[in-house]
C-alpha cells in the first residue's frame, strides 16, 4: 500500500539574481513499511525533498500525498498538526535540548502528540533506559542520536524522516544507529526514510532513490537488502 | 518491542510541561541576568505600590483629620470685630458655620534671653463643634477663663515642655504665666510654619498655643471682640461669590486678609507634598518598568537568535508558532509576575513605614494605614502585562523562523564598513584595537543605543539628584546673601511713624537700620487674583538688591510696583500692565498701579514699592510697620522682647540653621536616589554586556585559541563600554540640564522658585557615581568571561 506519493515536485530559490533549482520534477511512491534510502551528493536536493515531505517546507510546484491526502495543500496550522502526529524527524546533529534529560527530551515530543508510545518502553527500546536521567552533555554522540530517534519514534508517527543520521558518528556507532532504525522499521512497522550521501547505506534499504542536481535519477527496489551488520564503509 | 498502545497521561499529578522545565533551567543557568531584570522590576513595583498606597493613605488620613476636626474652608483676618458678628455672617447664603477667634503672636520668655521665640496664641471654646478643633494628645481640654494653654505638639516637643509646666509670655507689655494644660495637634498647623516667608518649620522658635476665649481677648486688649473669622461652607457653594459677600459684610470693620483653604499655608504645603507624591507614583515606576522592558526585549531577541535551531526543532516536532513564542514570553512573564509579587509585598511593607513617617513628619494624630490589597493585584497585573508585552516584542523573531531554514546554518552577516571608516584620515589614525572597538560598538547599533540611553539616563538622574543640595544652598545664598542682606527682619504689631526707626537705634545696638512697610493686599488682573504682601522700601535700600530675569539690576521705581516672577505668572501680567490693588483695610478704595519691573526671587511671592509711594497710594504717608537691621548685638532678642510693639524678630542666621538641619534629612533621600539610579545603570550595562558576551562567544573563543587571555578579552569589552560610557555621560549632561529645567517648573511654587541648574560639583559627583556603578557591572561580567568554555563554544553550532 502506498503511504507516500510525490508528484512532479519542484522547488526553486531566488538567490540574488540567480534562480537556484533545488528540486526539479521529482516523482516517486513509497510503500507502507518500507525502509527507503534517498542517496545523493551534497546539493543534490535530498534535504529539500525531506523538508517538503516532512511538512517543514513547501514546494514551488507539485504535490505530496500521505495516504492519499495532499499535504502540500495544507495550511500552516494543518502542517503543524501533520508534523506533530504523522512524522518524526531524526537530525544529523541530533538537535536535542541541552537542558532537558534524555527522557525529558522524549517527553517534549510525546506531550503534544495525540497517540504517543509509553516512554519507558521507548527508552528501553533505544537502549537508554539506564541513562534516561542524563543530560545530553553527559551522553556520547551515539547516545544522543538514540535520544533523537526515541523522540521521533515516541510520537508514534507514520513515517520516520532521518537526515544523515550517521553523518556525525563514527563507523561503529553509525552501524548501531542504523540497526536501531531498522529495528524501528521492522518491529514497529514504521516507514523509515533515510537521506544520506553514503552510498553503502543503500545496501540495507528496501528502496533506493538516487538524486543528482535536484532530480531523481534512479528509483529502484532492492530485492535483497543487506543485514545492517554486514555493511562497511 | 513496543506497540502503539496509548500512554496514560492522567493520574500523574501536576508536572511541568517540558518546555517549562527547559525555561526553569534556562532561568537557573542565567541567574545573574534574571536577577538583574528582576531587581529593576522589583524596584519599579516597590515604588509603585509604596508611593500609591502612601498617597492614598495620606490623602485619606488628611481628609479624615480635616473632617473630624472641622477644618475651616475660609480664614478671614479682620480688624477687631464685635463678638456677635460671626453669628450674623451665618445668614449669608452658603455659609454653614462662622466662628470668631483671636489670633495674636506673642514672644515666649525663655531662660536664654538671646533667643527669640514666637508663640501664636489662638482662642478656643473647647466645643466639639468648634472649627479647627484641636485633638487632645495629652492632658485635658480647656474651656474656662483661666490662664491655661494647650500647646501644639511639635513646639512642646522641641522645647521639652510637658503638661503641668508653666510658660511665660510677654503680652501687651506685661509678662504673663500660662499653665500648660494639654498637648494638642491641630489641622491648621500640620505643617508648623509662622508665615509664607518661612521656608520650613522651625519648631523650636515658633509655636502655637490655644487659650480660653475670654483670657485671649483680655490679653489682646480686645474684650468681647475677635480678629479672625473661620468659615465653613455649605456644599456646592460658589466660593468667589461667597467671599465677595463676606467682604461686603465686613467692609465696615476691615478685612486684613482672606485665605481660602487651598491657600492656607499648612494645607497648601501638604497638598504640594501629596501632589509630588502622586506624580512620583506615576513616573518613577514607569521609568523602571520601561528599562526592565527594554532589557527583556534585548535579552529575548538575542535568545531567540541564539536558539534558532532549538526553535526549528520544536516546530519540526509539531509545536505551534504561538507555543514557541509563548515559551519565550513566559520568561518575561515569570520575571513580571515574580517581580510584581515581590515588589508589591515589599512596597506594601514600605508603604506602612512611609505613611507612618509622613504622619510623624506632619504631626497628624491619626493612624489610618490601610492596606489596599487591590494594589497587589494591580501591581502584579501591571508588571506582568508590561513584561509580557516586552517579551512578545523581543521574542517575535521566533515566529519568523521556518523549521527548514533553522536547520541550515545561518548565513554570516554581511560585513559592512562602519561610518568612521568613511573618514579615511580619521580611521587611519586609529590603532588596530581601537578599530576593533569601534567596529564592535557599531556592530549592534540598537544595543549600543540602549546602553547609551541607559547610561545617559543614569548619569542624568544622578546629576539631577546630586544637584539638589547645591541648588538649595545656592537658593539660600541667593536669597539671604544677595537678594536680601539684613541680619534681622523686625515686624511691629501696629504701624508707627517713620521716626520709630530712630527710636529703635536707642533700643538695640545696630550697624545699619531701615524702615519697612509690609502689608497684605489682594492683587487682581482681570479674573486672576493673588493675595500677597507688598513691601515698601526706601529707594536707596541697602538690604535688597533686585535683579531681572536676565540678571540685570532693577531699581525700585518712584511710582508703581516691582513684582516677583511667580506673581507675574500668577496674575499673567508683564511690565507696563496695570494691577488693581485691593486693600483689606476698611474704607480704602482699590488702587490701580503699574508694573514697572519683574524680578527674580527664590523664596516667597511679593511685590515691592517705594515706601513713600506705597504709604501715599495705599496707606498713609510716613508710616512704617517694621525695620530691617544689621546688628552684631548678641542680645538683640532680649532687648526686643521687652518692646511692646515688636511682633516678630526673624534672624537670618536662625533661618539658615533650620535649613541646614533639614539638609541632613535631605541627604538621606538623595543617597537613596543615587543608589536607585546606580542600580538601574548597573543592571542595564550588566545585561547588555552578558547578552553581547553570549553573542560573541565564538569570537572570544577564537581569540582564546589565538592566545588572548581572559583579561585581555575582558579589557576589550571594558574599552567598548568605556567609549559608550563616556558618550553616555556627555549626553547625560544636557539631559540632566533638561530634567532640571523641567523640574524647575515642577518644583516651583508660590513659596519658592527653584532654579535647578546643575552645578560643577554635581557634574563631577554624578560622573564618579556613574563610573563606579558601571565598573561594578563590568567586574560582574568578568566572572562570565572566566567561565567561558571556549572549546565547547567552538564545537557548538549554535552561536
Amino acid at each position: 500500500m502506498v503511504i507516500l506519493r510525490a508528484e512532479n515536485l519542484s522547488k526553486s530559490y531566488q538567490m540574488g539574481e540567480i534562480e537556484v533549482k533545488a528540486l526539479q520534477d521529482a516523482s516517486f511512491e513509497i510503500q507502507e513499511g518500507e525502509f527507503v534510502v534517498i542517496l545523493g551528493p551534497s546539493g543534490s536536493g535530498k534535504s529539500t525533498l525531506l523538508n517538503i515531505i516532512g511538512g517543514m517546507d513547501l514546494p514551488t510546484g507539485g504535490k505530496v500525498f500521505l495516504r492519499g491526502e495532499e499535504i502540500t495543500a495544507y495550511s500552516e496550522k494543518e502542517l503543524t498538526e501533520y508534523r506533530r502526529n504523522k512524522v518524526g524527524f531524526v537530525f544529523q546533529f541530533y538537535n536535542i535540548m541541552a537542558n532537558l534529560t534524555a527522557e525529558e527530551n522524549v517527553e517534549l515530543a510525546t506531550e503534544i502528540s495525540e497517540d504517543p508510545l509509553p516512554i519507558g518502553e521507548i527508552m528501553e527500546a533505544v537502549g537508554l533506559f539506564d541513562r534516561r536521567d542524563h543530560f545530553p552533555a553527559q551522553l556520547s554522540g551515539g547516545e544522543q542520536q538514540r535520544v533523537s530517534i526515541a523522540r521521533a519514534v515516541a510520537k508514534n508517527p507514520e513515517i520516520l524522516l532521518c537526515d544523515e543520521p550517521t553523518g556525525a558518528l563514527d563507523f561503529n556507532t553509525g552501524i548501531t544507529i542504523l540497526g536501531l532504525l531498522r529495528k524501528v522499521n521492522r518491529d514497529m512497522r514504521k516507514t523509515v526514510i533515510v537521506i544520506t550521501h553514503n552510498s553503502d547505506i543503500a545496501y540495507m534499504a528496501d528502496r533506493v532513490i538516487r538524486m543528482r542536481s535536484g532530480m531523481i535519477v534512479e528509483d529502484h527496489i532492492n530485492e535483497s537488502p543487506m543485514a545492517v551488520e554486514d555493511i562497511k564503509w | 518491542m513496543v506497540s502503539g498502545q496509548k500512554k496514560n497521561k492522567s493520574g500523574k499529578g501536576f508536572r511541568l510541561r517540558k518546555t517549562d522545565t527547559m525555561l526553569v533551567r534556562m532561568i537557573g543557568q542565567s541567574k545573574g541576568q534574571f536577577i538583574a531584570v528582576l531587581t529593576i522590576i522589583v524596584m519599579g513595583i516597590t515604588t509603585y505600590t509604596a508611593l500609591n498606597m502612601t498617597s492614598v493613605n495620606m490623602n485619606n488620613t488628611v481628609e479624615t483629620y480635616y473632617r473630624e476636626n472641622n477644618f475651616a474652608d475660609l480664614f478671614v483676618q479682620t480688624a477687631p470685630i464685635p463678638g456677635q458678628l460671626p453669628e450674623k455672617l451665618e445668614n449669608i447664603r452658603g455659609i454653614r458655620t462662622a466662628q470668631g477667634r483671636i489670633t495674636m503672636d506673642v514672644p515666649l520668655v525663655t531662660d536664654d534671653g538671646k533667643e527669640r521665640v514666637n508663640l501664636r496664641l489662638i482662642t478656643t471654646t473647647g466645643s466639639e463643634k468648634e472649627l479647627d478643633r484641636s485633638t487632645l494628645l495629652k492632658g485635658k481640654m480647656i474651656s474656662g477663663k483661666g490662664s491655661e494653654v494647650m500647646l501644639i505638639e511639635q513646639f512642646a516637643k522641641a522645647r521639652g515642655i510637658d503638661v503641668g509646666d508653666k510658660i511665660k509670655i510677654q503680652a501687651g507689655g506685661v509678662q504673663r504665666t500660662l499653665e500648660v494644660a494639654a498637648i494638642v495637634a491641630n489641622p491648621e498647623y500640620i505643617y508648623l510654619m509662622e508665615n509664607g516667608q518661612s521656608i520650613m518649620p522651625d519648631d523650636k522658635n515658633f509655636g502655637v498655643g490655644y487659650v480660653p476665649e475670654q483670657f485671649g481677648q483680655q490679653i489682646a486688649g480686645l474684650p468681647g471682640n475677635f480678629n479672625e473669622i473661620l468659615i465653613r461652607y455649605e456644599d456646592g457653594v460658589d466660593e468667589e461669590a461667597l467671599i465677595d459677600d463676606v467682604e461686603n459684610a465686613l467692609d465696615l470693620y476691615g478685612v486684613r486678609q482672606i485665605v481660602k483653604q487651598k491657600d492656607q499655608l499648612s494645607n497648601s504645603i501638604i497638598e504640594q507634598e501629596l501632589t509630588q507624591l502622586d506624580s512620583m507614583a506615576d513616573t518613577i515606576p514607569i521609568l523602571f518598568l520601561l528599562v526592565a522592558g527594554l532589557i527583556l526585549m534585548m535579552m529575548l531577541a538575542r535568545l531567540v537568535k541564539k536558539e534558532r535551531i532549538k526553535i526549528g526543532v520544536l516546530k519540526a516536532i509539531g509545536y505551534r508558532d504561538r507555543q514557541v513564542l509563548f515559551h519565550y514570553v513566559k520568561y518575561a512573564l515569570i520575571s513580571g509576575i515574580l517581580g510584581g509579587a515581590l515588589g508589591s509585598v515589599l512596597g506594601m511593607a514600605l508603604a506602612g513605614g512611609m505613611t507612618r513617617l509622613y504622619l510623624e513628619y506632619f504631626h497628624i494624630p491619626l493612624l489610618r494605614i490601610e492596606f489596599y490589597y487591590s494594589y497587589l493585584a494591580y501591581a502584579v497585573l501591571l508588571s506582568a502585562a508590561f513584561c509580557a508585552l516586552s517579551g512578545m516584542i523581543g521574542a517575535r523573531g521566533a515566529l519568523k523562523i521556518a523549521p527548514a531554514d533553522a536547520m541550515r546554518a545561518e548565513a554570516p552577516k554581511t560585513g559592512k564598513r562602519i561610518l568612521l571608516e568613511k573618514l579615511p584620515f580619521f580611521w587611519k589614525c586609529l590603532s588596530f584595537s581601537s578599530k576593533m572597538i569601534s567596529k564592535n560598538i557599531f556592530r549592534n547599533k540598537k544595543r549600543t543605543l540602549f546602553v547609551l540611553a541607559g547610561i545617559t539616563l543614569t548619569y542624568a538622574m544622578m546629576l539631577f539628584t546630586s544637584s539638589m543640595p547645591d541648588v538649595m544652598n545656592q537658593m539660600m545664598n541667593e536669597h539671604f546673601k544677595e537678594f536680601q542682606k539684613m541680619d534681622y527682619n523686625i515686624s511691629f504689631r501696629s504701624p508707627v511713624g517713620k521716626e520709630a526707626v530712630r527710636d529703635m537705634t536707642h533700643l538695640i545696638d545696630v550697624d545699619y537700620i531701615e524702615g519697612k512697610l509690609e502689608y497684605p493686599f489682594e492683587l487682581t488682573n482681570g479674573n486672576k487674583k493673588q493675595a500677597v504682601s507688598i513691601i515698601g522700601l526706601s529707594r536707596d535700600t541697602k538690604f535688597y538688591s533686585f535683579r531681572g530675569a536676565g540678571g540685570e539690576k532693577k531699581e525700585i521705581p518712584k511710582q508703581g510696583l516691582l513684582i516677583t516672577e511667580n506673581l507675574a505668572k500668577a496674575l499673567d501680567v508683564k511690565t507696563g500692565d496695570m494691577i488693581l490693588v485691593k486693600s483689606y483695610i476698611p474704607n480704602r478704595d482699590d488702587v490701580s498701579l503699574p508694573v514697572k519691573g519683574i524680578i527674580k526671587q527664590a523664596l516667597g511671592i511679593n511685590a515691592y514699592m517705594d515706601i513713600d509711594a506705597m504709604g501715599e497710594a495705599l496707606l498713609e504717608k510716613n508710616l512704617i510697620n517694621g525695620v530691617y537691621a544689621d546688628s552684631r548685638d548678641p542680645n538683640i532678642n532680649e532687648e526686643l522682647i521687652r518692646a511692646g510693639n515688636v511682633a516678630s524678630v526673624m534672624s537670618i542666621a536662625d533661618t539658615r540653621a533650620v535649613y541646614d538641619e533639614y539638609m541632613t534629612l535631605m541627604a538621606l533621600s538623595i543617597g537613596a536616589m543615587v543608589v536607585f539610579s546606580g542600580i538601574l545603570g548597573f543592571c542595564i550595562v550588566y545585561n547588555a554586556t552578558i547578552v553581547s558576551l553570549g553573542e560573541r562567544e565564538m569570537e572570544f573563543s577564537s581569540l582564546r585559541v589565538l592566545g588572548f587571555s581572559n583579561l585581555e578579552i575582558f579589557f576589550m569589552i571594558v574599552r567598548e563600554n568605556t567609549v559608550i560610557m563616556v558618550l553616555g555621560i556627555l549626553l547625560g549632561i544636557p539631559t540632566g540640564f533638561l530634567m532640571a529645567k523641567y523640574s524647575t517648573a515642577a518644583f516651583s511654587t508660590d513659596l519658592y522658585t527653584l532654579d535647578m541648574s546643575p552645578t560643577l560639583n554635581a557634574l563631577v559627583m554624578a560622573g564618579v557615581y556613574t563610573v563606579g556603578f558601571i565598573l561594578l557591572a563590568q567586574l560582574a561580567t568578568y566572572r562570565k568571561i572566566r567561565k567561558l568554555d571556549f572549546l565547547q563554544a567552538l564545537k557548538n553550532r549554535e552561536a
